[in-house]
């Protein structure tokens, strides 16, 4: 049998249905988007080539920067604060004892299963600023200044919306780093414990230099999942007030689609790949760049 | 060739096969594929019906609004249970359609696909893309010959300025206005009287608030109260001239009237006349406040009078008046545009018994909203049915004004404006936003805006 899955011809030919897909499905559309995003286009029609002028107009745009601005904040809240939180979560489960453990992996999961519509709804009721959760306990405890329209006010939206979404899903990442410790040999930590190391040093000697490669797919994860950040927007706030807290696939989906100006919408959506390629391209070079083998 | 080579292959092919079979168009060739040129056909055509297998019934695909009381009611009471007897040879499915923008995106999307439903409600929101693809269908010979047209106290008023007719509805929308609802017993509590100048409003609204009480509520999510009925309240109290022109493309966002209406808005989040967080506020919690009594006046539509009406404590009052050329006698926003109602696809491939379907959701509209005692325009041979006494308030105010002034919502925006006027109009709400950095804004999307090119 080995010899027929170890030929070239075998790996093609397993790869190929899903590239065949890829192909069509990913790649194939961006053709006709990129003609698009050099046409004046309502969705229906070209009504003329008009060069880069779309993308000028997305770059001269300043809602194009807003939606930049709040959605690398989105980036930057679930890697710099998210995926820390996530590996203490994942060492915090990987020693408690079984049953806990057993409870902490499925509360971990749970909101990350849940429809991003109902979580955003929920996270509305909290954040209501007349009656809600969060401004009902600040005035109980005497903080009524710290009270806020959270989900109106342009200080408060985008965080208020970064919360929700690094509280869905910093369950499923320490869930990632809890599998990659599990494949770490026992005998590393065996080792460290009779040379009498503490808590603190096998983390940062042995499990976090491990788990590189799990690290590096979670971190690409996160990114471009944090970059793709559209349905909460779209549920708790609508972008508003205004364009407050519109993110870039947010941009891209309300030039083309309410204002129905689909060439400059496709330019936005062209320009965001572009990032999104340079973005997944630096991961790549610059994390985990070794390979180790355990 | 070796074994494995045609194992690969054999796989490789199947992959293929999957793949194109997924690809596939589900519709036969002979579907009209979406021109780039509108379809300008008058003539009725002639039906695919001869294909159907006797007895087989012809499937049918509707998209509505679903988003409010008055649709869940209609659905509920008029058509689920009267669509089988009065259609026997359709299975119809209906698909819910939401409102607002999403409904518009939800329409475009399918336009844009090819896959646009047999039945729509169609809005003049989105009526320019799906008539520019000839995606609709002028429906004047249909039901001129089925006589239907003839059912209709105003046939004109159904013609859009190109002289057809392309949606059908109860007529009932000619008869929609803004206007404040609000619970008399609040006001009494509260001791405060119906307000006639704007100022007074701004005065009531911090005495009902020193009283615990939300004093006024709107749906202002996405802008929908700005932009359906705020801005052209806050213009019109001022000058119902400034806000017609506006309509009419006479005047800009630059002028003096327009922004003084604009800088009201702002005026109102400032002092607080509306909760926090009211750029938030969806039409679902917004009505829920006023019918819970959590808020003492609810700004909104009359199509919502015939469900507060049953609460003897609600009564409304016209937007109060900000100047002396302004009269709520006199001067009145109207929301009917003939082109919202219930649409035919062009690409359907049953047009007659697509619009036969149309006049029947028409109908059941009309016979909902007479049965309320709200005024309609389709004649369903009921004697008119007893209204409330507050549908009777507001017809016999509404009726005499002389002067109505069409919406800016429906009459006068293409889709980019719209959804500027929208996120512009949420932004006025926070109170952070100036009426100025309103104008501006503005002022540029008016510049460019296509709707009168048409």
């Amino acid at each position: 049998m080995n010899k027929y899955f170890s030929t070239k011809m075998s790996i093609f030919v397993f790869a190929a249905p899903a590239l065949l897909l890829f192909t069509v499905f990913c790649v194939y559309p961006l053709l006709p988007e990129i003609w698009m995003s050099l046409h004046k286009h309502d969705g229906f029609r070209s009504l003329g080539f008009v060069g880069l002028d779309n993308y000028a107009d997305a770059f001269n745009n300043s809602s194009f920067w807003t939606a930049h601005r709040n959605t690398y904040l989105i980036v930057g809240i679930s890697v710099l604060l998210g995926l820390p939180l996530s590996m203490a979560l994942a060492l915090f489960m990987d020693v408690q004892p079984p049953r806990l453990r057993r409870f902490f992996k499925s509360s971990a999961m749970f909101p990350a299963i849940l429809s991003v519509t109902v979580v955003s709804q929920i996270w509305v009721a909290f954040y209501e600023p007349n009656w809600g959760l969060f401004n009902a306990i600040l005035k109980s405890i005497g903080l009524s200044s710290w009270t806020h329209s959270w989900l109106t006010e342009r200080r408060t939206v985008m965080p208020s919306i970064g919360l929700v979404f690094l509280w869905q899903y910093i369950g499923l990442n320490a869930m990632l780093f809890y599998t990659g410790i599990k494949t770490i040999p026992k005998m590393y930590y065996e080792a460290a414990l009779i040379d009498g190391a503490k808590f603190v040093q096998v983390c940062m000697r042995i499990t976090i230099p491990l788990l590189q490669d799990v690290i590096k797919y979670v971190l690409i994860l996160s990114t471009l999942g944090s970059m793709a950040f559209y349905s909460h927007v779209r549920v708790m706030t609508a972008g508003g007030p205004g364009d407050v807290s519109r993110t870039v696939i947010y941009q891209m989906y309300y030039t083309a689609f309410d204002t129905s100006e689909f060439g400059k919408g496709t330019a936005i959506a062209v320009i965001f790949i572009l990032e999104c390629l340079l973005i997944s391209f630096l991961i790549q070079r610059f994390v985990a760049k070794e390979k180790l083998e355990f | 060739m070796s074994k494995a080579s045609k194992t690969a292959g054999l796989i490789l092919l199947a992959g293929l096969l999957l793949v194109a079979s997924a690809c596939g168009a589900k519709k036969n060739d002979a579907q009209p594929s979406p021109s780039a040129e509108p379809s300008e056909s008058s003539t009725p055509a002639a039906s695919n019906s001869e294909s159907q297998a006797p007895g087989e019934k012809i499937k049918m695909r509707v998209i509505t609004i679903t988003t409010d009381e008055n649709r869940n009611n209609i659905m509920e009471k008029y058509i689920k249970p009267n669509i089988a007897k009065a259609l026997p040879n359709l299975e119809v499915e209906f698909e819910p359609g939401g409102g607002g923008e999403d409904m518009a995106n939800k329409l475009k999307t399918l336009n844009a696909s090819g896959d646009m439903p047999d039945v729509f409600w169609d809005d003049a929101g989105y009526f320019t893309p799906l008539k520019s693809t000839g995606s609709i269908l002028d429906l004047t010979p249909y039901i001129a010959k089925d006589g239907f047209l003839d059912k209709y106290a105003v046939p004109d008023a159904l013609k859009h300025f190109d002289g057809k007719i392309y949606s059908i509805s109860s007529g009932a929308d000619t008869y929609f206005t803004p206007v404040i609802f609000y619970h008399k017993d609040m006001f009494e509590k509260a001791g405060v009287q119906v307000p006639t100048t704007f100022d007074e409003l701004i005065g009531i609204s911090k005495t009902l608030k020193d009283k615990g009480m939300v004093p006024a509520v709107t749906p202002g999510k996405d802008g929908w109260g700005p932009k359906l009925y705020m801005l052209q309240q806050m213009i019109q109290i001022g000058d119902p001239q400034a806000m017609a022109d506006l309509v009419a493309n006479k005047t800009d966002f630059n002028n003096p009237s327009v922004k003084a209406g604009a800088a009201r808005i702002e005026q109102l989040a400032k002092e607080g006349v509306f909760p926090d967080g009211i750029a938030n506020l969806d039409y679902g919690p917004a009505m829920e406040m006023f019918t819970s009594k959590k808020a003492a006046m609810l700004w909104m539509f009359t199509w919502e009078l015939p469900n507060l009406a049953k609460d003897d404590t609600v009564d409304f009052f016209p937007f109060p008046s900000a100047g002396d050329a302004y009269d709520p006698a006199k001067f009145v926003q109207f929301w009917g545009s003939p082109l919202n109602g219930y649409a035919v696809s062009a690409k359907t491939e049953h047009p007659e018994e697509a619009v036969k379907l149309a006049e029947f959701l028409a109908m059941a509209d009309a016979l909902y909203f007479e049965s309320t005692g709200a005024p309609i325009a389709l004649k369903t041979g009921n004697p008119p049915a007893e209204s409330s006494p507050l549908m009777k308030k507001f017809i016999d105010w509404y009726n005499p004004i002389p002067t109505k002034i069409p919406s800016l919502a429906l009459n006068s925006l293409d889709a980019r404006t719209s959804a500027e006027l929208s996120s512009q109009g949420a932004n006025l709400l926070t109170g952070e936003y100036s009426a100025d950095k309103f104008a501006e804004a503005m002022n540029k999307v008016w510049s460019e805006n296509t709707w009168f090119d048409n």
